[in-house]
C-alpha cells in the first residue's frame, strides 16, 4: 500500500514540475502587455453581454443521474467478473492440475501454494459456483436492466424533446 | 505489490549505491517516475506530430515538412519553444486560480494513469490487482480539469463545451467501462499484467500464441470495437470532439486558453489517447505478446529483459497504431451533432454493450454444457500463462521493504 501511496505523490509531483516549469520558464522570455481588449473574453468581436455563469438545460442533470445509477452498479461488475473469470476457467475439464492449485488460490483469495492436489477445486464444484454467480449477476443485471427500460420508456433519452408533443393534451391553446 | 520497471537493473542500481529500506523504495519510485515521464512525455510529441502529417496526407497536403529536416519531425519541439514565449492571458472575468489550476488537473491525471500500464512482463510501475479499475478512474478524473477549465473561464462558449463534455464523458464511460468486463469475464483478474499473461502462452517461437489473445474470442472480438470507439470519444476526439466543435463553439472549453496553458490540453489528449489505445492492446490486442511466441520463448529460455524489452516495443506499435486509427477517423468521419453524440451512446452502445455482457457470462457456461465440459475452445485459458513459478521474489530479497512482510506476501500474489 506504501508503495502505491509513495507512487501517487511522486507523479503528482511530477506532473504539476511538468506543467510549472515551461510555465515558469515563459515568465523569463514572454512579453507581459496587457490591454482591456486582450483580457476581455471572446465573444466573436463583440462586446460580451452578462455573466457567463447562467442557468442551464435539465437535461445536463438528467444524463448525470442516469450516470450515477449505470455507474456505480458497472464499479459492482468488476469484483464479481474476476471471480467469476476464476470459476468458469477452473470448469474447465482439461486444466491441468498445476494450473487448477494456482487459480484455487486465486479465486479462493489464499496465499500462493496453500492448496494442494487434495484441496483444489474440481472441475464440478466450479461449475457449479459458475452457475450460482451466474445466477447472482442475472438479478443484479436485471434490476438495472428493468431501471433502464423505465427510463427509456419515459423518454429521458431522448436528446431532442419536441415541445409540440408535450403540449399534445392541451392543444386547444396552441392552435392560434 | 511489485516494484518491477527493468526489475534487476534498478535492483543492481539501488544494491551499488548501498541503498537500503526507505531510501531504496524511494530510489526506485523517483526512477519509475522518470521513466515514464519519458513515455508520457515522448509518444505524446510525436502523435502531435503524426496528426500533422496523417492530416496533410488525408487532405492533399505534405503537413509540416522544414523543421528537423525530412518530414518535420522536429515541429512539435518548435511548437512548444514558441508557445513558451507567448503572452500569458487569463482573461479578466475567468476565476483565475481555478482556470490556472484546470491544466495541472488535467496532466496530473492523465499522467497518473501511466502509472499502472505494463510495458513488458512486469514492467509497469506499479503492479496492483485493480490496475485496470485505477487506470480508468485516473483517466476519467481529466474530464474534472476539462469541465473546470470550461467554467471558470467566464465565457459562454467555454461553458457550453465544458457542459457538453461533462455529458458526454459520464455517458460513453458506460459502455467503455462494460466493454471493458468482458475481458476480465474471460480472463478473470484485474491486473494488467495477468490480463496480457493470461492471453500469451507456453513455448518457443514458432508456437501461435496468436489464438490467444482476446480479441479471437468471439464475444471480445464486438467488444474491442465497441470499445474503441467509446475510448475515441472518451479521449473528446472526432467525430465525437463536441467539446471544442471549432466549427460551432470557436473552440469549446479552450477558447479562452492560449500559449503554454493551451498545450498542456492537447498534452494530456494526445497522453490519453494512447493510454487508452494501451488499455486496448492489453485487454484485447495480447498486449506484449508478438502472438508467434518469440517473447514468450525469450523468456522461458531465461533471457527475462530482453523479453520485456522487446514486449515494451511490441506494446508501444500495438498502442501506436490505434492511435493512429484515431487520427485517420478524425479527419475522414464528419463530426456528429450533440443530439446524435448522446443518442448513439445512450440507445445504441450502452444496449449493445450490456448484451455482449450477458452473451460473455453465458458463453463459458452454454460452451461447458456443449463441448465436454470445455469452456473455452482454445487452450484452458488458466493453462495459457508462461512461467507459472516466475522467481521473482528472489531479486526482491535485496530490497528490505519498510513492510517487508506484507510486501512479499503481495509480490507472491502479483507473480504467481
Amino acid at each position: 500500500m506504501s508503495d502505491l501511496v509513495l507512487h501517487f505523490v511522486l507523479f503528482g509531483l511530477a506532473g504539476t514540475v511538468l506543467v510549472m516549469l515551461p510555465l515558469l520558464l515563459g515568465r523569463l522570455v514572454r512579453p507581459t502587455n496587457h490591454t482591456p481588449e486582450k483580457d476581455a473574453i471572446y465573444e466573436c468581436g463583440e462586446p460580451t453581454i452578462g455573466s457567463s455563469y447562467v442557468q442551464f438545460d435539465l437535461r445536463f442533470y438528467t444524463v448525470a443521474l442516469l450516470f450515477i445509477v449505470f455507474d456505480v452498479e458497472v464499479a459492482f461488475f468488476f469484483p464479481w467478473a474476476t471471480l467469476y473469470g476464476g470459476a468458469t476457467q477452473l470448469a474447465d475439464s482439461q486444466l491441468s492440475d498445476s494450473a487448477r492449485i494456482e487459480l484455487t488460490d486465486k479465486v479462493l483469495n489464499l496465499a500462493p501454494g496453500t492448496a494442494d492436489a487434495a484441496t483444489a477445486i474440481s472441475a464440478e464444484t466450479a461449475t457449479t459456483l459458475s452457475w450460482v454467480g451466474f445466477a447472482d449477476i442475472l438479478v443484479f443485471f436485471g434490476v438495472l436492466l428493468v431501471g433502464f427500460a423505465y427510463v427509456w420508456k419515459r423518454g429521458d433519452l431522448n436528446w431532442v424533446r419536441s415541445v409540440g408533443a408535450q403540449r399534445a393534451p392541451h392543444s386547444g391553446r396552441t392552435a392560434e | 505489490m511489485s516494484l518491477v520497471l527493468a526489475n534487476t537493473p534498478i535492483d543492481l542500481v539501488t544494491e551499488g549505491l548501498g541503498l537500503t529500506g526507505a531510501w531504496a523504495w524511494f530510489v526506485v519510485a523517483v526512477i519509475h517516475t522518470i521513466l515514464i515521464g519519458l513515455f508520457f512525455g515522448i509518444p505524446a510529441g510525436v502523435f502531435i506530430w503524426a496528426e500533422r502529417k496523417v492530416s496533410g496526407r488525408i487532405q492533399d497536403r505534405l503537413g509540416p515538412t522544414r523543421v528537423g529536416g525530412r518530414f518535420g519531425w522536429l515541429q512539435s519541439a518548435a511548437d512548444g519553444a514558441k508557445l513558451i514565449q507567448k503572452e500569458d492571458l487569463v482573461p479578466k472575468d475567468a476565476d483565475s486560480l481555478l482556470f490556472r489550476a484546470a491544466p495541472y488537473i488535467v496532466v496530473v491525471a492523465s499522467f497518473a494513469a501511466f502509472m499502472f500500464l505494463p510495458f513488458g512482463d512486469g514492467w509497469s510501475a506499479v503492479s496492483t490487482d485493480v490496475g485496470l479499475f485505477l487506470m480508468f478512474a485516473m483517466l476519467s478524473l481529466e474530464v474534472i480539469g476539462v469541465i473546470l477549465a470550461g467554467y471558470c473561464s467566464g465565457s459562454k462558449w467555454a461553458l457550453f463545451g465544458a457542459m457538453r463534455e461533462a455529458a458526454q464523458m459520464i455517458s460513453y464511460e458506460i459502455p467503455m467501462a462494460i466493454c471493458a468486463l468482458i475481458p476480465i469475464i474471460i480472463v478473470g483478474s484485474l491486473n494488467l499484467n495477468e490480463i496480457v499473461r493470461f492471453q500469451s502462452g507456453e513455448g518457443g517461437f514458432p508456437s501461435l500464441t496468436l489464438l490467444n489473445w482476446n480479441i479471437f474470442h468471439p464475444i471480445a472480438a464486438p467488444a474491442f470495437i465497441l470499445y474503441f470507439v467509446c475510448a475515441t470519444a472518451s479521449c473528446k476526439r472526432a467525430p465525437f470532439d463536441l467539446a471544442e466543435a471549432e466549427s460551432e463553439l470557436v473552440a469549446g472549453f479552450l477558447t479562452e486558453y492560449s500559449g503554454m496553458r493551451w498545450s498542456f490540453f492537447f498534452l494530456a489528449e494526445y497522453a490519453s489517447m494512447f493510454a487508452v489505445s494501451a488499455i486496448a492492446a492489453i485487454l484485447f490486442l495480447g498486449g506484449w505478446d508478438d502472438g508467434v511466441g518469440i517473447v514468450s520463448g525469450l523468456r522461458s529460455s531465461g533471457h527475462e529483459y530482453s523479453a520485456s524489452a522487446i514486449g515494451a516495443v511490441i506494446l508501444i506499435a500495438k498502442a501506436s497504431k490505434l492511435v493512429l486509427v484515431q487520427i485517420w477517423v478524425r479527419w475522414t468521419l464528419p463530426r456528429l451533432r450533440i443530439d446524435q453524440v448522446m443518442t448513439t451512446c445512450l440507445k445504441y452502445l450502452i444496449p449493445m454493450a450490456c448484451a455482449l455482457f450477458l452473451a460473455a457470462a453465458t458463453y463459458p457456461l452454454v460452451l461447458n454444457r456443449a463441448n465436454h465440459g470445455r469452456t473455452d475452445l482454445r487452450s484452458p485459458i488458466g493453462d495459457r500463462v508462461p512461467m507459472r513459478a516466475v522467481e521473482a521474489s528472489e531479486a526482491h530479497a535485496v530490497l528490505a521493504a519498510p513492510d517487508s512482510t506484507e510486501l512479499a506476501a503481495a509480490d507472491g500474489e502479483v507473480t504467481q
